[in-house]
């Protein structure tokens, strides 16, 4: 392979001959201390030089005197032109025998050699041609080895880009009009990540992540946080446990320098109530119907920073309006740059929200066609997202409509309980919900009270973690001021809990006919007050919600014991059909 | 986040005029493409200085690279800690829009700004 090729160009057979026996004669030792030898193949015409160059691949091509004087610039040109990118030299011979002055050297070769021949001139010109061929032809191997591995590399990317997308596929984004996303990879990899899906009790969760940096670095993040993500959320841990979970995972795996800038929000559809948690994301803006725009600033390290966090305590409560819609987006969209350098900025941004009607949707659109037609090229991966925070799909059920019929009637729920007892330590940050969920998944034929069970031991524990452990008054939450006030109250008041209870039981009983599933809720407050109205604040929303999901709802004023029922079988098994969540409406038994 | 098309940023270092302190100026923009020379910048002093002085004043902006880079000096002091008093790191003289990003990224927390 590292023979050196010389085509000679010659018609005249003892001119041959004297090139050929003066090229060999030539020794040459290459750069690694070998000897290599020279392969000579002679062609009579240029037309035949041309058909035999594909084959023999010359490293240097030699007219002969006669070839010399008679070869057109064309014939050269052509020849060039096979040798490709690679750099082959084309050498004439002049002969100078019995001529006074050097002739004018044709200006199509690159170099010429003179007749009659000084060996030693010919060897140096020849030693240094093969020196410039080989350093040529490194440079040619390393070439294709970056074609290569560029090749590989774009494979291996499309194959990431194909699991990271797949990521995504347990998201519920597209699901619902009241979201609406716009992601822009910067390279084939996305360092941004929108992720979103729905608690067992219906609330939406979402997040926008950026990891610090891009490409395969950045995206590898992306699988922890979405695994993270999208089992915790579904099985109903709160959102404050989960973005705990997220940080001390990304703290354990990511290096040093690389963290991720998250928003992570929670929105409860039947309560109004928006919970979001910004670490050190571009700030998130709320644009109400009066035309108000609010930013959500970053009140926390960006997640995998450090080990601890202070979760609890910077999450933003938001009492949300007919109308509230939301804004997220990525700081490559602040910081998509024009040809003078200049940032798109937060202020752009603003201006745009603002200058849009307040019924008008066409921010979103507006947004991104401004950046595009500001940004000279794209800098960095874009993410923008829309929520309209009191779209009517979005309190819907969050769970699948799937196919229970099999389950139906087929499976037993059987005859059990489970008591769970909280403490005052268990609840500064704990967590019942999973717990007593995951005891229902094992049970196939639990499947259809999923959601609805989520829903009222969410509201009952809240209502007795809330109302009775840390004695807060709901009437306070009838301000924007105060509903912030309620929760920061909230937060402060359960991180240092001294004392009080919370105890869950739930008990299943099934007969031949059906059965029921009782939930009791019990805490150390002090219990109801007596209720002077019928829609008094305390017995308010929460206890509404209950009753369109449980059958039966009882409870005494004074006492802090709730009893809520779930009943199928009979006459009234359906509860498909909506009849119960009718019938639950009116139910006799309540004494609100 | 963002790659820099601009080259002309540069890392120069000098004692502060009480002695103990590192001054490591960083002018332009502050992003990955400072990678090395920020980081020789810290580790080829010894004995490390008590402090390491951030001076962003000539800083134009900076990216979560740069961000990350702080984090690992800030990792950097730890490590020289654990062989005799660990370093303290300090930023100062950042600009508006400088101090707006490590704001927002709450880097306040972490680090002692000037």
């Amino acid at each position: 392979m590292n023979a050196f090729r010389v085509l000679i160009v010659e018609s005249d057979t003892p001119e041959v001959s004297e090139l050929r026996q003066l090229i060999h004669s030539c020794e040459y030792t290459n750069s690694s201390g070998g000897m290599s030898p020279a392969i000579v193949h002679c062609v009579p015409s240029a037309e035949l030089a041309q058909e035999t160059y594909s084959e023999f691949l010359p490293n240097l091509v030699i007219f002969g005197p006669v070839a010399a004087a008679t070869a057109s610039p064309g014939d050269v040109r052509q020849l060039r032109q096979s040798g490709g990118v690679e750099p082959v030299p084309i050498l004439f011979v002049l002969d100078l025998t019995g001529q006074d002055a050097l002739p004018v050297p044709p200006t199509t070769c690159d170099d010429i050699l003179t007749k009659p021949y000084s060996h030693p001139l010919v060897q140096l010109k020849l030693a240094s041609i093969r020196r410039f061929c080989e350093f040529s032809r490194s440079l040619m191997a390393q070439r294709d080895r970056l074609r290569r591995h560029h090749a590989d590399f774009l494979q291996e990317q499309a194959s990431a880009r194909e699991i990271f997308g797949n990521l995504g596929n347990e998201s519920c984004l597209d699901d619902t009009p009241a979201i609406r996303y716009h992601l822009s990879p910067r390279a084939v990899l996305n360092g941004d990540l929108l992720a979103a899906t729905r608690t067992p009790d219906g609330k939406l969760v979402l997040m926008l992540g950026d990891f610090a940096g891009h490409g395969l670095a950045a995206a590898v993040g992306a699988v922890p946080l979405t695994s993270i993500f999208y089992s915790m959320m579904p099985r109903g841990f709160s959102m404050s446990r989960v973005a705990r979970e997220i940080n001390r995972k990304l703290y354990h795996i990511l290096p040093r320098q690389m963290f991720c800038c998250l928003v992570m929000l929670e929105l409860d559809p039947r309560r109004n109530h928006l919970r979001i948690l910004n670490a050190g994301m571009p700030s998130p803006c709320l644009k109400r119907t009066s035309g108000d725009l609010h930013l959500l600033e970053s009140r926390h390290l960006p997640f995998g920073v450090l080990s601890t966090d202070q979760i609890e305590t910077s999450i933003v409560n938001v009492r949300i309006l007919p109308g509230d819609r939301l804004y997220l987006w990525s700081d490559g969209i602040h910081e998509a740059r024009n040809n003078k350098g200049e940032h798109f900025g937060e202020n752009r941004l603003l201006k745009l929200l603002r200058e849009d009607g307040v019924e008008s949707t066409q921010a979103f659109d507006q947004i991104l066609v401004a950046v595009n037609a500001h940004a000279a090229e794209q800098h960095d991966d874009l993410s923008l997202v829309e929520l309209n925070l009191c779209h009517v799909s979005l309190r819907k059920s969050g769970c699948p409509a799937g196919d229970y019929s099999e389950n139906r009637r087929g499976s037993r729920l059987g005859n059990w309980s489970i008591n769970l007892q909280l403490s005052h330590e268990e609840l500064r940050a704990a967590d019942p919900l999973p717990h007593v969920l995951s005891v229902l998944a094992q049970m196939p034929g639990a499947a259809r009270f999923q959601e609805d069970l989520a829903i009222a031991l969410g509201e009952l524990f809240r209502n007795a973690l809330e109302h009775g452990v840390l004695e807060l008054d709901s009437s306070i939450k009838a301000t924007d001021d105060g509903f912030v006030r309620y929760y920061d109250l909230m937060a402060e008041r359960r991180g240092q809990l001294k004392d009080g209870w919370v105890s869950i039981s739930l008990t299943c009983s099934e007969g031949d006919a059906g059965g029921t599933l009782t939930l009791v809720v019990e805490d150390s407050g002090s219990g109801f007050p007596a209720i002077q109205e019928p829609s008094g604040v305390y017995a308010g929303r929460g206890l509404n919600l209950l009753q369109t999901v449980c059958d039966e709802v009882s409870y005494q004023p004074g006492c802090s014991r709730v009893e809520a029922t779930v009943r199928w079988g009979g006459t009234a098994v359906d509860r498909d059909t909506g009849d119960v969540h009718g019938n639950a409406m009116q139910n006799p038994s309540l004494p609100v | 986040m963002v790659v820099s098309d601009r080259f002309d940023s540069r890392v120069t270092t000098e004692v502060s005029d009480s002695g103990d302190a590192l001054v490591i100026r960083v002018a332009g923009n502050f992003d990955f493409n400072m990678h090395r020379e920020f980081q020789r910048a810290y580790r080829n002093v010894s004995p490390p200085p008590r402090i390491f002085l951030v001076d962003l004043s000539e800083t134009d902006h900076l990216d979560s690279a740069a961000l990350g880079m702080l984090l690992l000096l800030r990792d950097y002091c730890v490590e020289v800690g654990a062989e005799g008093v660990q370093p303290t790191v300090e930023l100062m003289n950042a600009n508006a829009h400088v101090s707006h990003i490590l704001s927002v990224s709450n880097f306040d927390r972490i680090f002692s700004i000037r």
